[in-house]
């Protein structure tokens, strides 16, 4: 038997970063801002996109694509705060969304006709972080009744997002969960990463983190900045 | 899951380097895989175990390495000619 070995080194991920090469030229070249909500399962990404429809969408164009293992449930909920298209993709067991999947879902949304873009991404820490879906930033959301050493546990998720958001902070008085110790353990991971503290259900930390949309949008839009009055 | 998405591409990746009449006779897929790539050999290995068990393929063995890093990589394959 002869045996033929062929060099390949070809980075499993090239595909998928090809396609995420893509999407980003196109968000980019239409000024809109994307972003890739990552989580663990329950930390209230969907609530907290509800809150922000809810909240911007009568001042700019928001775009959503949801993902979820099984069911549309998320995308009725957010239907519901909109008027705009709630892209879904069902990942039929897949435990993250990919480039492609993206890509796909929007074809069906009107990029020039869009501000910002949330990709709401499967609830899982482990997974999400390796793929690159197009976006500007993964921005992590934290909920203070997860464990405070998730930063630790998940070190590659919350060293590729930009931003956090610890959510249900309402619920502080009623755990034992230690705030600063958190924060510490996150920015030990990622010292760059921006932290907001929120608490979707009271409202407390929202404008904080509508201000930080406002900013950032108006930072990628090529658009002129829509009447606030 | 994570590693049959990984799995699928290995798999991709070696059908796009060879020829369809080449693909039965593929004996290794090596393959790299850094501590911090997010990805579980064992399950890995499972996933191409099965794969690789189906046509087109013949019965290829995935040989998994593993590096410090997050690198994530199709090595090499062997061919029988």
């Amino acid at each position: 038997m002869t045996v033929r070995v062929i060099d390949v080194r070809e980075s499993v991920m090239a595909r998928n970063n090809e396609i995420a090469r893509s999407v980003r030229e196109r968000i980019e070249s239409e000024g809109v801002l994307a972003l890739n909500l990552v989580s663990s399962p329950g930390a209230g990404k969907t609530t907290l996109l509800e809150k922000t429809l809810d909240a911007l969408g009568d001042e700019m164009a928001i775009a959503i694509v949801t993902g979820d293992v099984q069911t549309q449930n998320d995308a009725d909920r957010l239907a519901r705060h909109t008027s705009s298209l709630v892209q879904a993709v069902v990942t039929g067991g897949a435990c993250h969304l990919d480039a492609l999947q993206v890509d796909k879902a929007l074809e069906a949304i009107d990029l020039s006709r869009t501000d910002l873009l949330f990709i709401e991404n499967v609830g899982n820490l482990v997974c999400p972080a390796a793929w690159d879906l197009g976006e500007h930033a993964k921005v992590v959301l934290f909920s203070v009744t997860e464990g405070e050493d998730k930063p630790l546990k998940y070190p590659r998720m919350f060293r590729e997002a930009r931003h956090a958001v610890m959510t249900k902070i309402d619920l502080l008085p009623y755990l034992p969960f230690d705030l600063p110790r958190a924060m510490g353990y996150a920015r030990e991971v990622n010292p760059d990463l921006e932290i907001l503290l929120t608490s979707a259900t009271t409202g407390q930390g929202m404008d904080d983190w509508i201000a930080f949309l406002r900013r950032e949008v108006s930072h990628r839009s090529n658009r002129p900045a829509p009447s606030l009055g | 899951m994570h590693e049959m998405s990984i799995a699928l591409e290995v798999c991709r990746i070696a059908e796009t380097r060879l020829t369809p009449e080449a693909l039965p006779r593929l004996l290794t897929v090596g393959i790299v895989v850094g501590d911090d790539a997010g990805v579980e050999p064992s399950n890995l290995q499972f996933c191409l175990d099965a794969l690789l068990a189906q046509p087109p393929f013949g019965g290829a063995t995935a040989k998994i390495a593993r590096q410090p890093g997050d690198e994530l990589r199709v090595d090499y394959l062997e061919v029988d000619e």
